[in-house]
C-alpha cells in the first residue's frame, strides 16, 4: 500500500506508459555557455552494465567506487556540437539516493552532477547527445532527457521539466542513436520577465510575507496615546497625510530591508539555513500582531519593518540562490524578482489601505484592529510550531485554505468600510 | 476594558498553540511493511467473488452456432445483460488507437478502456464467462480459460498483500471495438495487469489474436475458489527445457550479448520487429529439439479455442525451420534477468523473468506474444 500512496511522487516515470523497470533521467540546467546536468541512474539497472554489484551492496558506494563510476560516466556521456566537436564533460558530486514511484516502488539510484561545456565558439543550445550509460549493455533501458531550467526561455526549476526526448535502443536496426537537442534561443527579456512573474507569484502565494506587512500597517493610520511604554495605546485617526506618510515609510523600510538581504543572499555572500529564517518570519508576524493590539514600538515601525525586512529578504533569496545562475542572469533575476515582489506588494496595499483608512475613522476600527491582530497572532504561533517541528498542523492547513478566499475578504472589507463610513456621516449630519 | 481584551486574546492564543503542539507531536508512522514470499513453494489462499463466479463449471448458453457466428451470439448475449450506461462503456468504436490501449501495468496506473469486471453483477459475470469460454480453450489446467482465471486469482492475491485496490480481478476490462457481426471489422479486447488478450474479426473470420500479454505475480501458486492456480509456470518450465536441451555450442549461438531486464516489444512498441533475426535457427536443430520449441509456442497458441488455435499453429509449424531462438542470462529461466525470444517469419514470443514491485526480491514473469503480420488483425 505504501507504494501506491506515493502517487504524488511520480516524477517523469509516467512518460513511458508501461515500463516496469525504472528509467534513467537526465535533467539539463541550461546556462549561457554551459549545461549543468543532473543524471539519475537506477542502481538495479546500472549493476548489469557497470560490472560491480552496485545494487546488491549500495552502502558507501561512492567511497568505494567513486573513481570507477566517474570514469564510466565520462566514457558514456559524450555530447558533440553539430559539426562533430566533442564537448568537455566533468563529473561533480556523486550520491546514492532512495527514490520511489508507484510503478517501480522504492528503489535506489546514483545521482551525478555532470558539467557539459561546448568548445569555444560553439553554442550551448544545439548539440548531439551521445549518451549510452547502462543502455550499451541493458538494451531494454530508457533514458529520459528533460530541460529542468533554462533561464533565457523563462523555464525555472520549480516548473515541471520539459522533456526533450528519450534515448533508447532502435529496436528495428539494433543500434543506439544519439539524441539531437535543439533548444529555442531564448532572450534576456524572457528570462527577466519570468523573474518578475516569479516575484509576484511569490508574494501572492506567500501568505506569511503579506500578513506581516498588512498587520504592521493595521495601526498605521492611528495616533499613539500615552507617554510612557506602560501607558501607550492606540488613539484616533491621525489624518490622511499622517497615515499616508506613515504607511509609505513602513513599506519603504520593509523594501529596503528585504532588497538588501535578497541581494546578499542571492549572490551567496550570506547564507543562513532556511529553518531559522522561516521561524523568524513567523515570529515577525507575531510581533507586529502584538504591536497592532498595543503599541510596542510607536514611531519606530519603520525600523522594525526594515529589520524584519532583512529576514524576509533571506527567504526570498533562497529561491534565487537555488537557481545557481551565472552573474549576469543573476543580477537581472534579482532585479526582476524584486520588482515582481514590489509590484505585487503595492497592488495589495493599494487595494487594502483605502478601506483600512476609511474604517480607522469610525469607532468600529478598534474591533477590526483587535480581531485582525488576534487572528494574525494565532496564525503566527501555528507557523512557528509548524516550522520548528517540521509538521503541518490543522491550523496552518486551515490558513492555506482561508488564504484562497482572500479576494472575497477584500470585498467584504470594502463593503463594511463604506457602510460604516456612510452611517457615521449620517449620524454626524443629524442635529445634536 | 482594553487590558481585558488583550489578556483574553493572549490566553486564547496560548490554548490554540497548545493544541497545535499536541497535533505536531502525534506519530505519523503509518508505513506498511510489504509481505514477501520466496521461492515457488508458497501457497496462498485468496479469492474474490469474481474469480469464484468465473470458475464455476456450469455453462448455460443458447448460442448453438459455431465459429465467429457463435462468438457474435455470445457477445450479444453478454451485451444484453448490461444496462444502457454499462453498454455505452463496453461498446466502443473500432480504431487502432483503441486497440492499442493495453499495458502490463495495473489499470490504476495505466488506464484501460471498456467495462471492468468489478462493476458486473453475477448474472453479467456469467454471461462474460460464457463469452470467454467460447474464445479460449477449456479443460486444461493452467492453460486457456483456466490460465486466465489463475491470472485473476494471482492479482487478487497482490491486492491482499499490500498492492491495494489497483490490483485484483475487478480491475480487468472487457471492451467491444466495433459492433460484433459476421460481416464487419470489430474486436474484443480483454485487458488487465498481467493479462491482455485481443481477438480481431473481419468479414466473419478471426484475423488476429495478438498482441497478447501474459505474465503473473506471484510466480508461485495461489489458491482461489478451492483450486490451486499457477497460471504461468508451464511456460517458464518449457523455455527452460527448450534451452537446457541445446548443446553447448548451440547455446553459444543462441546467447545474446545484451542484458534484458524487460520485454523489448512490450506495450507501446507496436510494429518494431528487429530487421535481422538473432540467435539460433530452429531449422538447424534435431527434430526433438525442434519439438521443444514448438511445445513452448503451443503454450501460447493453444490458449485459444481449438479451431482458431489450429489455424495459427499450422502456420507457425510450417515456418518453424526459419524461426530463431535466443536468450540472455541463464538457460534455466529461473533467475532474475533471464530472457528468451522466439522470432519467426510470423511468430514473436518474448519471456522476461524480472523483479517484482509488490513482492520484492522474487522474480516473476512477463511475456508477450506478437505476430509480425497479424497484430491487431493486420490493421
Amino acid at each position: 500500500m505504501v507504494f501506491l500512496i506515493g502517487l504524488l511522487a511520480v516524477g517523469l516515470s509516467n512518460v513511458s506508459s508501461a515500463h516496469p523497470m525504472p528509467n534513467s533521467v537526465v535533467l539539463l540546467n541550461v546556462h549561457a555557455n554551459r549545461i549543468d546536468a543532473e543524471v539519475q541512474i537506477p542502481l538495479s539497472e546500472l549493476q548489469a552494465a557497470f560490472g560491480h554489484a552496485v545494487n546488491d551492496s549500495a552502502a558507501h558506494l561512492i567511497d568505494r567506487l567513486g573513481p570507477q563510476l566517474r570514469a564510466y560516466l565520462i566514457q558514456h556521456i559524450r555530447p558533440q556540437s553539430p559539426d562533430g566537436q566533442n564537448w568537455s564533460v566533468s563529473i561533480g558530486k556523486l550520491a546514492v539516493l532512495e527514490t520511489q514511484n508507484p510503478i517501480n516502488g522504492v528503489y535506489r539510484e546514483l545521482m551525478a552532477e555532470v558539467k557539459l561545456v561546448p568548445p569555444i565558439g560553439q553554442v550551448v543550445r544545439q548539440f548531439v547527445f551521445y549518451y549510452d550509460a547502462v543502455l550499451h549493455q541493458v538494451v531494454t533501458h530508457k533514458i529520459l532527457v528533460s530541460v529542468r531550467q533554462d533561464w533565457a526561455n523563462g523555464l525555472l526549476a520549480d516548473n515541471s521539466p520539459a522533456q526533450v526526448g528519450i534515448i533508447s535502443l532502435d529496436i528495428v536496426n539494433n543500434r543506439i542513436l544519439p539524441l539531437t537537442v535543439s533548444l529555442e534561443s531564448g532572450s534576456i527579456w524572457s528570462g527577466f520577465s519570468s523573474m518578475v512573474k516569479l516575484g509576484t507569484k511569490h508574494i501572492a502565494e506567500g501568505t506569511d510575507h503579506l500578513l506581516f506587512l498588512l498587520v504592521l500597517l493595521l495601526p498605521a493610520p492611528l495616533l499613539v496615546t500615552g507617554r510612557s511604554f506602560r501607558r501607550f495605546g492606540w488613539g484616533h485617526f491621525g489624518g490622511v497625510r499622517y497615515s499616508l506618510r506613515h504607511i509609505l515609510l513602513i513599506v519603504t523600510a520593509f523594501t529596503i530591508g528585504h532588497s538588501l538581504t535578497l541581494l546578499l543572499g542571492a549572490m551567496e555572500w550570506v547564507r543562513l539555513p532556511s529553518q531559522p529564517v522561516e521561524v523568524l518570519i513567523a515570529v515577525s508576524i507575531l510581533v507586529s500582531a502584538i504591536h497592532a493590539a498595543r503599541p510596542l514600538f510607536p514611531g519606530r515601525e519603520a525600523w522594525v519593518a526594515a529589520g524584519f525586512g532583512l529576514v524576509h529578504g533571506l527567504a526570498f533569496a533562497s529561491t534565487l540562490a537555488n537557481l545557481q545562475l551565472d552573474a549576469g542572469p543573476m543580477a537581472l533575476s534579482i532585479l526582476g524578482f524584486n520588482l515582481g515582489i514590489e509590484l505585487m506588494q503595492l497592488l495589495i496595499i493599494g487595494l487594502t489601505i483605502p478601506w483600512l483608512m476609511l474604517l480607522s475613522r469610525t469607532p468600529a476600527y478598534r474591533v477590526v484592529r483587535l480581531t485582525g491582530a488576534f487572528l494574525a497572532a494565532i496564525a503566527a504561533i501555528a507557523w512557528v510550531i509548524e516550522r520548528i517541528t517540521g509538521q503541518p498542523n490543522s491550523l496552518t492547513k486551515g490558513i492555506e485554505l482561508v488564504a484562497s478566499f482572500t479576494p472575497y475578504g477584500l470585498g467584504v472589507l470594502a463593503v463594511i468600510a463604506l457602510l460604516l463610513t456612510w452611517r457615521m456621516k449620517r449620524a454626524n449630519q443629524l442635529p445634536a | 476594558m482594553k487590558r481585558n481584551i488583550l489578556v483574553t486574546s493572549i490566553a486564547l492564543a496560548l490554548i490554540f498553540s497548545g493544541l497545535a503542539i499536541l497535533e505536531a507531536c502525534k506519530s505519523t508512522d503509518d508505513t506498511v511493511t510489504p509481505t514477501s514470499t520466496s521461492g515457488t513453494t508458497t501457497t496462498t489462499t485468496s479469492s474474490s467473488a469474481i474469480t469464484t463466479t468465473l470458475s464455476a463449471t456450469a455453462t448455460t448458453t443458447t448460442c448453438a452456432s459455431t465459429g465467429v457466428a457463435q462468438i457474435v451470439c455470445l457477445a450479444e448475449a453478454f451485451k444484453a445483460t448490461l444496462t444502457t450506461t454499462q453498454l455505452a462503456t463496453a461498446q466502443l468504436t473500432y480504431s487502432k488507437t483503441n486497440a492499442q490501449k493495453w499495458s502490463n501495468l495495473p489499470a490504476g496506473l495505466s488506464a484501460r478502456i471498456g467495462i471492468n469486471l468489478g462493476s458486473l453483477s453475477s448474472t453479467q459475470l456469467a454471461a462474460f464467462r460464457n463469452l470467454m469460454v467460447g474464445l479460449l480453450a477449456l479443460g486444461t489446467t493452467n492453460e486457456g480459460y483456466d490460465e486466465m482465471i489463475g491470472n485473476l486469482a494471482a492479482d487478487d492475491y497482490l491486492n491482499t498483500i499490500g498492492g491495494g485496490s489497483d490490483y485484483g480481478a475487478g480491475n480487468y476490462y472487457l471492451s467491444f471495438l466495433g459492433t460484433p457481426s459476421t460481416t464487419g471489422l470489430w474486436s474484443i479486447l480483454f485487458t488487465g495487469h498481467h493479462y491482455t488478450q485481443p481477438f480481431t474479426f473481419n468479414a466473419g473470420a478471426v484475423t488476429g489474436v495478438t498482441p497478447a500479454f501474459r505474465g503473473t505475480e506471484p510466480q508461485a501458486a495461489v489458491t482461489a475458489a478451492n483450486r490451486t492456480y499457477q497460471a504461468f509456470e508451464q511456460e517458464r518450465v518449457a523455455f527452460g527445457a527448450m534451452l537446457t536441451g541445446l548443446s553447448t555450442s548451440e547455446q553459444t549461438t543462441a546467447k545474446l550479448s545484451g542484458t534484458y531486464t524487460d520485454l523489448v516489444l512490450g506495450p507501446g512498441q507496436d510494429g518494431k520487429f528487429p530487421a535481422t533475426k538473432v540467435g539460433l535457427q530452429v531449422g538447424s536443430l534435431s527434430s526433438d529439439k525442434q519439438a521443444l520449441v514448438l511445445s513452448a509456442i503451443k503454450l501460447y497458441v493453444n490458449d485459444l479455442e481449438a479451431t482458431t488455435a489450429a489455424t495459427v499453429l499450422t502456420k507457425y509449424t510450417s515456418e518453424l525451420a526459419s524461426t530463431y531462438i535466443s536468450y540472455s542470462g541463464t538457460t534455466a529461466m529461473a533467475s532474475q534477468g533471464d530472457y528468451v525470444r522466439i522470432d519467426g517469419p510470423s511468430v514473436w514470443i518474448e519471456f522476461s523473468y524480472q523483479g517484482g514491485v509488490i513482492i520484492k526480491n522474487t522474480p516473476h514473469s512477463h511475456s508477450v506474444w506478437r505476430d509480425h503480420t497479424s497484430d491487431y488483425g493486420g490493421n
